[in-house]
């Protein structure tokens, strides 16, 4: 992966420079909002990181939502449901 | 899931051939993605819920608020998750060490900052760009004091199993609201 080689300069200058943070920022960064952010050019490092906090906040906050609703969903199940809901689930 | 851990592994080998230094093997982001891990990680979480409800049943009914389960729930998941990565990243482990390092605050006094030619190249990084990436490495769990390309790989890792937890849990609400039968109030037929 080309991602590794670049890795591999790093470690063998020893110094890690901005342009090559900045390259594997976008690159990380790319493939992980390739759905959310279009095509354009994301060239500030700085909309980059605050982008993924802000992903990764929205994706807490889904997983809060989604706990809430499970245990609400765990209280109201009887137990042969459950199976049935984990049967059902495998099958998905 | 073997076959592709043997890819890893040959991969890594003919890298360490060619390259003699020591480099850790990259987790690779697209095991997040496949079906196969969904559905280990449902299954893993569906038992965890099975005991949150036993236990949550049997201690004190209506006094465990919709709080304390739901953020049982959270852990139950989170937990689940983390063991899915099998160790290779630091914010799963950190997980698994019991969540202190995310909730303590660290005492810190004025931050003692090293300045000298040493850290030439760390401060040549604006300092918005480093409250930035102090700010994320909080979020994550574990990462806290973590250098930033190694930061980014924990980063990346962590939004790929999040979207996979979110997936799965979403399909595990699914079911239980199909099965359970009465629609909850709260919740309409929405878009899900």
């Amino acid at each position: 992966m080309s991602s590794r080689r670049s890795r591999s300069r790093q470690s063998s200058s020893g110094r890690i420079t901005d342009q090559q943070i900045d390259d594997l920022m976008s690159k990380l960064q790319s493939l992980l909002h390739e759905a959310r952010l279009g095509s354009h050019d994301r060239a500030s490092a700085a909309k980059v990181l605050q982008d993924t906090c802000s992903y990764i906040r929205s994706l807490h906050r889904e997983v809060d939502d989604l706990s809430e609703r499970l245990s609400e969903l765990l209280d109201a199940a009887g137990v042969s449901s459950d199976q049935a809901a984990c049967i059902r689930s495998l099958f998905m | 899931m073997t076959i592709s851990n043997g890819d890893g592994d040959s991969a890594a080998k003919d890298g360490r051939r060619e390259r003699k230094r020591k480099r850790r093997a990259e987790p690779s982001l697209v095991k997040w993605k496949t079906e196969g891990e969904q559905k280990t990680y449902s299954s893993k979480l569906i038992e965890a819920l099975r005991r949150v409800r036993r236990s949550s049943a049997t201690g004190a009914a209506s006094a465990a608020t919709d709080h304390s389960r739901s953020r049982a729930v959270r852990e139950a998941a989170d937990r689940a998750l983390a063991a899915a990565a099998r160790g290779r990243t630091r914010w799963s482990r950190a997980i698994l060490c019991g969540r202190t390092l995310k909730r303590r605050v660290l005492p810190r006094a004025g931050r003692p900052k090293p300045v000298g030619p040493a850290r030439a190249a760390e401060r040549s990084k604006p300092p918005a760009l480093k409250t930035k990436a102090r700010v994320l490495g909080r979020l994550v769990p574990g990462c806290r004091k973590l250098p930033l390309p190694s930061l980014l790989e924990e980063v990346s890792d962590y939004i790929a199993a999040l979207e996979m937890q979110v997936r799965a849990m979403s399909v595990i609400a699914e079911a239980l609201s199909a099965v359970g039968g009465a629609p909850s109030p709260a919740q309409t037929e929405g878009p899900i």
